[in-house]
């Protein structure tokens, strides 16, 4: 009886009750595809961003990432890959070193003189050209010229290396592939560095800052030049799935912490990056918060106006000798009866609206810029969050919006209510 | 008080306070009303009919004064009990039918024994055989808005009885109602006084209803300003 008083109840007013089903399906409909659209996009930013570079874990020596000097290495480092390739979950892995100089170009032509046109202070990225090629997309990015030869062939303190220049330092040297220039530094071992390279490559990795400053060798000439015969100073680890990051960590950090080394996930080592997410974490709830608030005041508004007209019923219903909890139970269940409509019409065009973004995308305009990187287009994930948080927003609303109405509906005065003079 | 008496009332006030001016309603009425009475109270209109009736029903609490109904106080009684007490004891007609609208005839009519957890087959057969005593048993199905003015009391009228209350308490049932309609309602209202005995008590200021009442009691200003039986009325 109670049912079907609320079902019918909840279509006496068709207007007015496809309004308010029409406001928290709507409701439903943008806060799933606000959280579709907001988990997506982070989880291809952080993608892009870790794969791009940094990797989703790194390994260091313990306090590198604070005070990262040449002489915090991480030794042995191939035996430290070959524990990482153990381990289920780990994509790869890229060893490298860092470390500063000062390069000073020779423009083509000038003779063998030591005749040099600009310089500019750069830090100098040793890589593995095969180990980074498994690991990240940095090939990809490379704009003009190739990629650091895998095989080096010669790389002995004399002979000319390979090197390639961001492309914004490029800019600043006014050097293109196939200039030479010299690279001035100091060795691990307190020994002066310096050697010839050929511009093999301008590479713009999306990072202005990054492009503007850095310069990338071969791992085997950096070690050489700087003195760090089978050292590194990061091993960057790339996992299957953003999911499994923490779990990993955590593992590979009880497993190498007995050797002094640090093992991070982006969080912590991308840490700006990481909290301008949860800047915008936080700004999402902000969102479907409000869009729960414009809901709920439309809900609010029909029980209210439906209490108001139906007050000489409850005044009956009062002077029959039906309880406060019957009335009670009929209100909040009529609000329910909406929201559940809602949430299936919800599910059903949000699905439809998820689909589409997740497998288009949108493109920002203008563009997203995080921690330096630029998106241009977003893609939504389809999560259980999309359903279950708009679902419980939805009938968390109904419930307690209709509850107060009710409360008054139920202690409607019969004797009042029922004049009729 | 006797076990014949449904209602004993004694010494009852209703000041109503309207906005701080006190409005006296009903001015100390003592009055008893037996089993399988049909009493009409009759008075113009502000008497203070509706007030003594609400009153008399547990829609309301006297100022003052004390009401017995079937042998319990109901005066004092809390909201609660009192709830459940009409539910049990007293089936009520309204001037404007205030059927459910979205319950079909049948629903309505099986309302107040769903609150009182009668069992589905009882219940049919006791809605079936009251809508077949108030002549309505063809429109069962249907929504009360589909029902003519005198139709819809009918389902009040049965809507009142099918609790087997011990009073029916009913406020200018006519009201509503054309000469002719209002003539046939209290001729069935009448006869099913007679065929039950269930009593009647309900306030008008209709000819046509006074002489169909048996007794009278009338109303003015608040106080019961005398009383008639059947034979005096005609
Ligand atoms: N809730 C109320 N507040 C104030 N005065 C009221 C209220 N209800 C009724 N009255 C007054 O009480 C008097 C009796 O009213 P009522 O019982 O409705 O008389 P009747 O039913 O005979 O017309 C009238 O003067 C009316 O205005
Ligand atoms: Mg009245």
């Amino acid at each position: 009886m109670l049912l079907k008083l609320a079902w019918r109840n909840v279509f006496r007013q068709k207007r007015r009750t496809i309004l308010t089903l029409l406001t928290m399906t709507g409701g439903f409909f943008l806060s799933s595809l606000s959280i579709g659209w907001m988990d997506g996009s982070y989880s291809s930013i952080i993608m892009f961003f870790t794969n791009n570079r940094t990797g989703q874990i790194q390994v260091h020596h313990e306090g590198y990432l604070e005070d990262p000097s040449i002489y915090s290495t991480v030794n042995d480092y191939q035996a430290v890959g070959a524990f990482l390739d153990s381990i289920p979950g780990v994509r790869s892995w890229a060893p490298r070193t860092y470390s500063g100089a000062l390069l000073a170009v020779r423009p083509r032509g000038a003779g063998s003189g030591n005749v040099f046109s600009n310089s500019a202070a750069a830090s100098v990225i040793g890589i593995d050209p095969v180990m980074e090629e498994a690991a990240t997309d940095f090939s990809d990015r490379i704009v003009i010229g190739e990629m650091l030869s895998a095989s080096a062939a010669d790389s002995s303190y004399s002979a000319t290396g390979q090197i390639i220049l961001g492309k914004e330092l490029s800019i600043i040297l006014e050097a293109s592939v196939g200039d030479s220039l010299v690279m001035l530094s100091q060795a691990a071992d307190g020994s002066s560095a310096d050697r010839m390279y050929v511009i093999r490559g301008i590479v713009s990795t999306g990072n202005t800052d990054i492009d503007r400053n850095t310069c990338y060798i071969t791992l085997s000439d950096a070690q050489i030049l700087f003195a760090l015969e089978g050292k590194v100073h990061e091993i960057a680890v790339m996992t299957h799935s953003l999911g499994t990051v923490d779990r990993l960590t955590g593992e590979i950090s009880t497993a190498l912490s007995e050797k002094d080394l640090e093992t991070d996930s982006w969080k912590t080592f991308a840490k700006e990056f990481y909290n301008g997410m949860k800047a915008d974490e936080a700004s999402l709830k902000v969102t479907i918060f409000v869009i729960v608030l414009v809901a709920a005041m439309g809900v609010l508004n029909t029980i209210l106006m439906m209490v108001l007209e139906r007050r000489r019923e409850f005044g009956v219903m009062k002077a029959l000798g039906t309880r406060p909890g019957f009335i009670i139970r009929m209100i909040v269940l009529e609000a329910n009866i909406m929201g559940i409509i809602s949430v299936i019409a919800g599910g059903i065009l949000s699905t439809a609206g998820l689909l589409l973004l997740s497998s288009h995308g949108l493109v920002m305009d203008p563009p997203l810029s995080y921690g330096g990187t630029v998106f241009r287009e977003m893609i939504a994930s389809i999560t259980p969050e999309c359903y279950w948080i708009p679902a419980i927003c939805v009938i968390i609303t109904a419930t307690t919006v209709s509850f107060l109405p009710a409360l008054k509906a139920a202690h409607t005065k019969a004797a009042k209510t029922l004049r009729t003079v | 008080m006797t076990d014949k008496d449904v209602i004993v009332a004694e010494g009852v006030v209703k000041t109503y306070d309207d906005s701080g001016v006190p409005v006296h309603a009903v001015r100390g009425i003592d009055y008893t009303l037996s089993k399988g009475e049909f009493t009409a109270i009759i008075g113009p209109s502000g008497s203070g009919k509706t007030t003594f009736l609400n009153v008399l029903a547990g829609l309301d609490t006297p100022t003052e004064g004390k009401v017995w109904l079937s042998g319990k106080l109901i005066s004092d009684m809390s909201g609660r009990e009192l709830s459940d007490f009409r539910r049990d004891h007293i089936g009520f007609i309204f001037q404007a039918y205030n059927l459910f609208p979205v319950l079909t005839v049948e629903e309505n009519v099986e309302y107040v024994m769903l609150l009182q957890g009668v069992p589905p087959e009882e219940r049919h057969e006791r809605v079936l055989s009251i809508l077949e005593k108030v002549g309505i048993a063809e429109y069962a199905g249907r929504l009360p808005m589909q029902l003519s003015g005198g139709q819809q009391q009918r389902v009040a009228v049965a809507r009142a009885m099918v609790s087997r209350p011990s009073l029916v308490i009913a406020d200018e049932p006519t009201a509503n109602l054309d000469s002719k309609t209002s003539g046939a309602l209290l001729d069935m209202m009448r006869q099913l006084n007679e065929d039950t005995g269930m009593t009647f008590l309900f306030s008008t200021h209709d000819e046509i209803v006074m002489r169909r009442a048996r007794k009278i009691v009338i109303i003015r200003d608040g106080k019961i300003d005398g009383k008639a039986s059947s034979e005096e009325i005609q």
